[in-house]
């Protein structure tokens, strides 16, 4: 499961961490004194180190809870997001996060109790409300099952029920979720490109339909699920793609239950970019034509505007207006 | 024993000393390379390439600087570096061996992580000494140039493809101002069934890096027939790249695309890759 496991010598003595490197003894373990030694260095490839992952055992210091950018989010409450975790098990080419980090091996922030502290302090000062995203530099559920970060985090926001919580995610590791009491105050939202993306720019990601088969058991069991059309990217088919894949997902799922529906176009800052296509220069997708606005660059389109709208239209016959939005 | 390997190894590999070097030769089918006064030398039809730098940090890093510099190539291409050579261990059998997964030079206290790829080998931490180390203090393989080697090869490729791989020739049964030194050529040659897959994978790891990153021809036959500033070079490059990820190298080639100018001829390149990609 990971090449390497690197541990902060300051987090070897938690019991988080024993419990893993006993759980992964045969995995080669690594002392260092902090992770930015191991992830992140120049000279680094995240192309080739998607080979093979290591996993780092860090502790997280400075500011865990950060204001949401503008335009993420659902609704016009104060919004953060917080970050267990850096990188993704998936390998989606789309993904910013190619850009971000020169390194693909998967960062997790042991220090959990110190999290729920910046957290509660949050929410505290948000009279117990405001909404809380994880997920924006990882995928929270997939590696539960090695994080435990919903058995931890999920009793912090049953405490706050004003206060939200979204996972955002593309696994169908529900179990953890499935065999406790519903927290009505979290949302499960799971990201859906069309087929066709998804078998030309998601490696490792559970299929369409194994993804639809969790959000459906999770509905049953009265957890609120929302979905995540991100990133739209329009290919010569047109529409049929995105037709296909909404009938798909609300023959399945019950549109009217639906916590939330949103949207977002291929988006991503330009050093990013730049980054990416240095790693990728044989992708299709980054050597379509671009366009850069105020530092983010998108892919160019006479057509974009018409084509989103279309497919909100599509998307409307089978949610509300209310439980749309357009992630800017 | 690398006689079945027809196809290009872009693999460097670097050991202090010449009796390092001599199983080696033999493992790899080398031969002696001239080209070089100041280093011993030695290569395959296959491009892969042995030097030996002489004993220490200074030494190996000169080493590495003079490989890497005549190596330099526009194209992007990358090669895989390792460091062989013998070290000292403070219980560990003599004759073990391990690539090095935590690389920390004594002097400055600073440590480096090659990130680990390949799977299947023993994997352990390095320290590399200015002087030869006989007490062995942590649990690590004790030597004079894996630090600097890690430091020097990691500006001409990238960190994956840059290991150290140690065997041990002395411990503390065993002390250094013991070792028979005519051992070290089959210390080394134990290791031939090991030392091959090594190489062979990471190999086929810069292989493949540089397959991705490969340019169409028509690159380079355009930069050897007009003039390209650096500005005009990188975008050119970067549209030979889009043409060839979208499936329409062979457009390159189109006779209406032969400008004599090179601004003519990117605007040209641009205007129709847009016009395609779009459609």
């Amino acid at each position: 499961m990971f090449s390497t496991i690197y541990i902060e010598e300051e987090v070897l003595e938690i019991q988080r961490v024993r419990n893993l490197l006993d759980r992964f003894s045969q995995v080669p373990q690594v002392i260092c004194d902090r992770y930015g030694e191991v992830f992140n260095r120049k000279s680094q490839n995240f192309r080739l180190q998607k080979m093979a992952p290591a996993l780092i055992l860090a502790k997280k210091y400075g500011n865990k809870v950060l204001a949401a950018p503008s335009g993420y989010g659902y609704n016009d409450s104060k919004s953060y997001y917080f970050s267990h975790m850096l990188n993704c098990v998936y390998d989606c080419r789309y993904c910013f996060l190619q850009g971000m980090y020169s390194s693909a091996n998967y960062v997790l922030f042991v220090n959990y109790e110190d999290f729920e502290k910046s957290i509660t302090e949050e929410i505290e000062k948000n009279n117990g409300g405001g909404v809380y995203y994880s997920g924006y530099d990882c995928d929270s559920l997939a590696l539960e099952p090695v994080s435990n970060f919903c058995s931890h985090f999920l009793p912090v926001f049953r405490r706050y029920p004003d206060a939200e919580l979204e996972i955002r995610t593309k696994s169908t590791q529900v179990r953890c979720l499935l065999d406790i009491e519903v927290v009505s105050n979290c949302v499960i939202a799971m990201s859906f490109t069309t087929s066709e993306a998804a078998v030309q720019w998601e490696q490792k990601v559970p299929s369409i339909e194994k993804r639809l088969e969790a959000l459906h058991k999770l509905q049953l069991a009265g957890w609120k699920v929302a979905i995540r059309f991100e990133p739209l990217i329009l290919g010569a088919e047109g529409l049929a793609p995105y037709e296909a894949l909404f009938a798909k997902i609300f023959s399945k799922l019950d549109g009217q239950k639906l916590h939330s529906v949103s949207s977002g176009l291929f988006r991503m800052p330009v050093d990013f970019h730049k980054r990416i296509v240095k790693l990728y220069p044989d992708e299709e997708l980054f050597a379509r034509p671009t366009q850069t606005t105020d530092g983010m660059i998108a892919l160019k389109s006479t057509e974009e505007n018409s084509h989103l709208i279309a497919i909100e239209k599509l998307l409307l016959n089978y949610v509300s207006s209310e439980q749309y939005y357009r992630c800017g | 024993m690398i006689k079945s390997v027809k196809h290009s190894m872009p693999v460097n590999i670097v050991v202090a000393n010449g009796l390092e070097a001599k199983a080696l030769v033999k493992m790899l089918e080398l031969e002696r390379n001239h080209a070089s006064a100041e280093f011993v030398e030695y290569s395959n039809p296959s491009k892969l390439r042995l030097l030996v730098s002489g004993i220490g940090k200074e030494a190996v890093a000169a080493a590495v600087t003079y490989l890497g510099e005549q190596q330099v190539s526009d194209d992007g291409e990358i090669r895989a570096w390792l460091n062989i050579g013998i070290a000292g261990h403070r219980d560990a059998p003599l004759g073990s061996a391990w690539l090095g997964n935590k690389i920390t030079d004594q002097s400055s206290g600073a440590s480096a992580y090659p990130p680990q790829l390949i799977e299947g080998f023993e994997v352990g931490s390095v320290v590399t000494v200015d002087e030869p180390e006989n007490s062995y203090p942590l649990d690590s393989a004790y030597e004079m140039e894996a630090s600097a080697f890690y430091a020097e090869a990691t500006k001409y490729s990238t960190a994956e493809l840059v290991q150290i791989f140690k065997v041990i020739s002395d411990n503390l049964e065993n002390p250094i101002s013991g070792i028979d030194i005519r051992s070290v050529p089959s210390l080394i040659a134990a290791q031939a069934p090991q030392l091959l897959i090594l190489i062979e994978r990471m190999s086929a790891i810069a292989q493949q890096h540089n397959s991705n990153q490969r340019l169409p021809s028509y690159f380079s036959e355009v930069c050897s027939e007009i003039h390209l500033t650096v500005n005009q070079k990188l975008q050119f490059r970067r549209l030979c790249q889009r043409y060839k990820a979208s499936g329409l190298e062979e457009e390159l080639g189109r006779a209406d695309l032969k400008a004599s100018d090179a601004r003519a001829l990117i605007q040209q390149l641009a205007e129709r890759i847009d016009r395609i990609s779009e459609a």
